[in-house]
């Protein structure tokens, strides 16, 4: 593929989707409904054709030859080339992959807002945002260009801050968008400096390191001037000038990890996705399940050329992942809003992955990346349908028994749990690949790998119980009970997805079974062209075997004990919860470990506190002399205030014609003097 | 880099917009028009700020260009927090209606 090709079809990918929200934004409102829902649908349907064209044209390059860099225009060139930020893209398998997802997996949810928001009268508006979102996603992950990349970042924040805020008479709403954005803010910070950071700090190695006998590669990059660029592929091929596990380069990454945390909805920013199902169901679909909280997994992966070199943060990335994968895990058993049991699985898969690029296994990472975004936007799709037929309930106590009245979506839900728990569909396979490389790699090896297997357990457990508690038994109220079937443009986004998750695994491990799979070996180029560090080690055939089997069979007791507890009902953990040392469990479940009290008491509370405080001490001090000096204002203006006239356009009048006179006045003294 | 020649056509559009701006603040009674208006002016005056750096060779209209975006927002923040307060005491959003600063 040749740049210009490149540039041309990344230019269109990111032109359809911008132009679709400017159309649906700006003429939806006067051409109405039918307008805005084709064009929202076909400008991701026409990004999707030509990402299609994008991946056969990277398959089909010769080795070495697959990520091609091209720049769109040059968009700030300030002090003699020291700042130049040019519109640059990067296309490669990484950027394909994440393309193909938020592209594919995007038009799906489209057609699906279609039927979802029927009866909403800011169809026009949510379908700008939409749109507006794939635009942002799209020019993360093109992004060759830090500058660029910050934007692409910033905007995705700023879609789901609109899209999350969507229904804007609901203060709840209102509340969780802000949480969001502020929460997204402190990941932006991080980003912004670290890329500082890196902008101020990285020097050239390639040219200069040839170790002569008398000077050696250190020293010549002492010697060596500063970069100063802001180009991601240059940044990575000149990243081991900041030295490796350096204090510097462990601050970068640690910084990067913080903005993937906030982006991932990963421990101590994971507060705002839970609230984020404020929003209507395909945005948390889409934005809060498939593709935006997976940008931290993809600023990882897309800088592992930095964090190869960090062994620090990466340990730490891995171990808050795998952290972040268990406590989400655990509160998801409790919680009883359809949406948010969803979303804290989501926290606790996309742990995984972050565990997965915290140990170097970048391509079990996306690999988990793809396949949950097929599962998990599956869930959320079919959860909607659920939450329509049971007129906008969401509290799984008042459903029950709905597999009877909506067979299909209880058909795709069933195939998404499983896919979900890792038996059979999709999860088995990214989840149990990505724990083989835990078994050997990481931080302390086997001992993270074990809390993944209790991860396995949890998530077996919490998306049967959702199953039972939403589809078996006997339904729990009449909204329940005279629940009935979604309509067509509802049910195919959901059964493609179901088919996506069901075959997908299988198509992508079948040709080599437990050995690598096609993902891996599609994308292990990119996390190796760079050539930086060690990339994780494969477990062998031997041992992924029985890590494989061992991760099954515990996904298998999640999900009996589930099945045992909430659909057939003979197995009552009430009593085994009763016992002294557990007791606490169920609450602290429940409350989610009461992180929102904590940050409440640490940060909310103490600011209004001082701003109160200020407030009383200010406001009579501050008002006392303000008083004074106004009072003599009044007596010394007294004369002059019969010119005001108290209208604003008056003085502007005056400001414009004295201005006008001022300048006529300027140009004839300059025509005497010439 | 912009060919020479666009240069007093850009100054033209700077002009055009400014006087744009200067009149809507001049007609226009609904203070968010006005604020628009004056946005409307501050972007004409960047506007020419950048033509000028850019025909000069020299990054500084550039630079300056980022303080006055800088003014503007800051500008818009203190403007709108008063609109609401004007909105949340009941009065109608007319700035020929407020007028008790000449009491």
């Amino acid at each position: 593929m040749s740049t210009s090709t490149a540039a041309l079809l990344a230019g269109l990918v990111l032109l359809f989707p911008l132009a679709g929200s400017a159309l649906c934004g700006l003429l939806g409102p006067v051409l109405g409904r039918r307008f805005v829902n084709l064009a929202g649908t076909l400008s991701i349907g026409a990004a999707f054709a030509v990402t299609l064209v994008i991946f056969v044209l990277v398959l089909g390059a010769a080795s070495g030859h697959q990520s091609v860099t091209a720049t769109l225009w040059n968009w700030l060139n300030l002090g003699g080339g020291n700042l130049n930020v040019s519109v640059d893209v990067t296309i490669d398998q990484l950027s394909v992959l994440m393309l193909l997802v938020i592209t594919g997996v995007g038009l799906l949810i489209h057609v699906y807002s279609v039927g979802y928001m029927e009866h909403d009268d800011g169809v026009a508006r949510f379908f700008s945002y939409m749109n507006f979102f794939i635009f942002s996603m799209a020019l993360l992950v093109l992004a060759a260009n830090l500058v660029i990349l910050i934007i692409g970042w910033a905007a995705v924040a700023l879609s789901s801050y609109l899209l999350i805020g969507f229904w804007y008479e609901r203060e709840s709403a209102v509340l969780a968008a802000r949480k969001a954005f502020i929460t997204q803010v402190i990941g932006d910070v991080a980003l912004v400096i670290a890329a500082f950071l890196i902008f101020v700090n990285l020097k050239n190695a390639a040219s200069v390191c040839t170790p002569t006998p008398s000077t050696t590669c250190s020293i010549q990059l002492a010697l060596s001037q500063n970069l100063h660029t802001l180009s991601l592929p240059q940044i990575f091929a000149n990243a081991i000038s900041l030295g490796r596990g350096s204090p510097l380069i462990t601050l970068i990454c640690i910084l990067l990890a913080v903005a993937a945390f906030a982006k991932s909805a990963q421990f101590p920013l994971h507060t705002w996705l839970p609230d984020a199902m404020e929003g209507p169901t395909p945005v948390s679909a889409l934005i809060h399940a498939a593709t935006m909280v997976t940008a931290g997994v993809y600023l990882i992966a897309r800088f592992h050329a930095l964090f190869d070199l960090a062994p620090i943060a990466s340990g730490m990335v891995a171990c808050v992942g795998m952290g972040t994968a268990l406590m989400a895990g655990f509160i998801a058993l409790s919680q009883v809003d359809i949406k948010r049991v969803i979303a804290y699985s989501t926290m606790s898969q996309i742990g995984l992955m972050i565990f997965a690029v915290g140990i170097g296994a970048y391509a079990a990472g996306m690999y988990q990346f793809l396949l949950h975004a097929f599962f998990k936007a599956l869930l959320f799709l079919a959860a909607g349908n659920v939450i329509h037929a049971v007129h906008d309930e969401q509290d799984i106590r008042e459903m029950g028994g709905l597999d009877s009245r909506m067979r299909i979506t209880a058909w795709s839900f069933l195939v998404g749990s499983l896919a979900l728990a890792g038996f059979l569909f999709a999860g088995m396979f990214s989840k149990e690949d990505l724990l083989g490389f835990g078994l050997i790699n990481g931080p302390g090896s086997p001992a993270l790998y074990i809390v993944g297997i209790a991860v396995n357990v949890l998530t077996g457990l919490y998306a049967f119980r959702l199953y039972g508690r939403v589809f078996r038994g006997e339904p729990q109220s009449d909204a329940a009970r005279n629940a009935h079937e979604a309509r067509a443009v509802m049910l195919w986004p959901v059964v493609i997805l179901a088919g996506l998750s069901a075959v997908a695994g299988w198509a992508l491990q079948w040709p080599v079974s437990f050995g690598p799979h096609l993902i891996n070996a599609f994308l292990n180029p990119v996390f190796t062209s760079a050539g930086s560090g060690p990339i994780a080690k494969e477990p062998g055939t031997g041992l992924g075997l029985i890590g494989f089997f061992i991760g099954l069979i515990c996904s298998l007791i999640g999900i009996g004990l589930a099945l045992r507890i909430w659909v057939r009902r003979d197995l009552n953990p009430a009593p085994a919860l009763a016992r002294p040392g557990l007791r606490l469990l169920p609450r602290l479940s429940f409350r989610k470990l009461y992180f929102d009290e904590l940050y409440d008491a640490l940060l909310v509370r103490p600011t209004r506190a001082l701003a109160r405080g200020l407030r009383r001490v200010g406001d009579p001090v501050m008002d006392s002399w303000i008083k004074g000096l106004s009072d003599v204002a009044t007596d010394f203006s007294a004369a002059f205030r019969s010119a005001q006239t108290g209208l604003i356009r008056d003085y502007a009048s005056y400001m414009v014609l004295f201005v006008l006179i001022f300048t006529i006045a300027v140009m004839v003294a300059a025509g005497i003097a010439k | 880099m912009l060919s020479q020649a666009m240069f007093p056509w850009i100054l033209l559009t700077a002009g055009f917009l400014f006087t744009l701006g200067a009149l809507g603040v001049l007609i226009r009674r609904n203070p968010l028009v006005v604020f628009m208006c004056i946005e409307l002016m501050l972007n004409a005056v960047n506007l020419a700020l950048v033509g000028y750096s850019s025909f000069l060779s020299s990054e500084e209209g550039q630079v300056f260009a980022f303080m006055v975006i800088v003014v503007a927002a800051a500008e818009v923040v203190v403007g709108l927090g008063l609109l609401t307060r004007v909105f949340s005491i009941g009065r109608e959003l007319d700035v020929d209606d407020l007028d008790e600063m000449k009491r």
